[in-house]
């Protein structure tokens, strides 16, 4: 081996990169030769070196990281707070799977169960015991006195709220209905959520867009408003989705949402987006969301900042 | 935990793989095991290559968020750790690149006292060195991050997955989506530069 071949081998050799035939003969001539000897020892005076610049990450700024990265998942995984209505939903949809018959083409069997919602929605009809001596299941009472009277009876007077359920495709009206008003009223953000996911395969339909692009806009769940935007992507090209997807950039609080914005708005070119775009590079802080708008601008031959 | 890094694309380790199954099944506690088995390294390899602990930070919650999102779409065609590893890269490789183009970010800054590396001080201040130590450790790491801004950013990341993250040449190819021939190649052009950078230190 001469020398030249044997120096280019060196920093392989040091690093344990060489195979074992190349080794040995490497390892025999530096073994012999002066020179090749000190340029062994100069490669590792310079790991040595470099090696005083290795360093591990600092507790807290890992600790950040860490706080950072939860908060974001908690974001975005879209864990409702109800876990019990999930999990019925699961629950339903797996006993439906059973009943081939009972599937849409497209899978679009929904289940509702809403509570003390569908049971302001839903007009008692046939069907719908009334109240007995004792509240049945599903039926919630509110006692409102109990007294005795002459014959030595109790009289009770209660107020009773009854849980129904309901179950249709997702295209039925009435089910739209019932999810349309859930997404928008509520309370608990777990059953928005759901409704929202559910609608988001329909936006198509007016109605549903609507509702969607004001869950992104007004909800205060960060969890719904990722299932809207969900919902919204087939529809990015429309102004008035854009519109709402372009408030969502600028104004969301959470990291996610506008991470889905931009992503949506800059998956074509779209010069009208170029100051929204140029007033974030100054104000945003996310790396991806700066990222995209710099890429987007760049595409578009637009300045990275305003001047 | 430790994984094995040597062999890309084959299962190395089974307690990872159980955990990025129950992962992708939705178990958000296994997910969290996963991240911290490997985020120590992940950081500690966006602050080596970017110098800024703030896009450290950044590439930390972005790598993280696009395991996250792409977790249910990852098929064991390769170790969890190269697949992984390859977001990092992809993202480092990008952030290094923008500042090739666009010269901005330097690691090392200006102040009435002279230059100061914006990791050195960021290691002074939490370490507490002693003065000497703090005047040869800057007078060092101004060099050698110089010439490390000398190389190019592939060049870069592979000297620095090699001498400081330790992963084999060949495990860098797969990471890096080419060759270990070729990783090797480069990492012997990016230790030539090092070397006629460095000459004097050596």
């Amino acid at each position: 081996m001469t020398c030249d071949a044997v120096r280019k081998l060196i920093p392989l050799y040091y690093y344990g990169e060489l195979s074992a035939e190349e080794e040995d003969r490497a390892e025999a001539h530096i073994h012999e030769c002066a020179g090749c000897a000190r340029q062994m020892e100069a490669a590792r005076t310079l790991a040595a070196a470099l090696d005083r610049r290795r360093m591990e990450a600092p507790a807290e700024l890992l600790e950040d990281c860490r706080a950072d990265l939860a908060a974001a998942v908690r974001a975005a995984r879209l864990e409702p707070a109800r876990r019990p209505w999930r999990l019925w939903v699961e629950a339903a949809e797996a006993t439906l799977a059973g009943f081939t018959g009972w599937r849409q083409p497209v899978g679009a069997v929904a289940l509702i169960a809403l509570g003390f919602f569908a049971a302001r929605l839903v007009p008692a009809g046939a069907g719908v015991s009334t109240a007995s001596l004792a509240p049945s299941e599903g039926v919630f009472v509110n006692v409102r006195s109990a007294q005795p009277d002459s014959s030595g009876h109790v009289r009770i007077a209660y107020d009773e709220t009854r849980r129904r359920e309901v179950s249709g495709a997702i295209d039925n009206q009435e089910i739209q209905k019932l999810l349309l008003a859930a997404a928008r009223e509520e309370d608990d953000p777990g059953v928005r959520v759901e409704s929202v996911g559910l609608l988001k395969d329909r936006a198509g339909s007016g109605e549903v867009r609507e509702a969607l692009m004001n869950a992104l806009l007004h909800d205060t769940n960060a969890g719904v408003r990722l299932k809207a935007i969900e919902g919204l992507k087939p529809l990015a090209a429309q102004a008035t989705v854009r519109g709402a997807l372009s408030q969502a950039l600028q104004f969301d609080d959470n990291d996610a949402v506008r991470m889905q914005a931009v992503d949506l708005l800059t998956m074509r070119r779209d010069d009208a987006m170029v100051g929204v775009l140029q007033n974030l590079m100054q104000k945003e802080d996310n790396g991806y969301v700066r990222l995209k708008c710099e890429k987007a601008l760049k595409e578009m031959n637009a300045s990275i900042g305003t001047f | 935990m430790q994984e094995a890094t040597g062999t890309a694309g084959a299962r190395v380790n089974p307690e990872v793989d159980s955990l990025v199954r129950a992962a992708q099944r939705g178990d958000q506690d296994a997910f969290e095991q996963l991240v911290r088995t490997y985020d120590q390294s992940v950081l500690r390899l966006a602050m080596n290559l970017l110098r800024s602990p703030e896009d450290a930070r950044d590439v930390y919650q972005e790598a993280f968020l696009r395991v996250h999102r792409n977790l249910p779409s990852f098929r064991f065609d390769c170790s969890f750790h190269t697949w992984l590893y390859r977001i990092v890269t992809n993202i480092c490789l990008d952030q290094l690149r923008r500042r090739k183009v666009r010269k901005e970010e330097p690691a090392v800054f200006e102040t009435s006292e002279g230059e100061i590396d914006r990791m050195e001080s960021f290691e002074e201040e939490s370490a507490g060195a002693n003065p000497e130590r703090m005047t040869w450790n800057r007078e060092l790491g101004q060099r050698i991050s110089g010439a490390l801004e000398e190389l190019t950013p592939r060049e870069r990341m592979v000297f620095e997955l090699r001498h400081y993250q330790g992963l084999r040449l060949r495990n860098i190819g797969d990471i890096l989506g080419t060759s270990e021939e070729a990783a090797k190649n480069c990492f012997f052009r990016a230790t030539q530069k090092m070397r006629t950078l460095l000459g004097d230190l050596v």
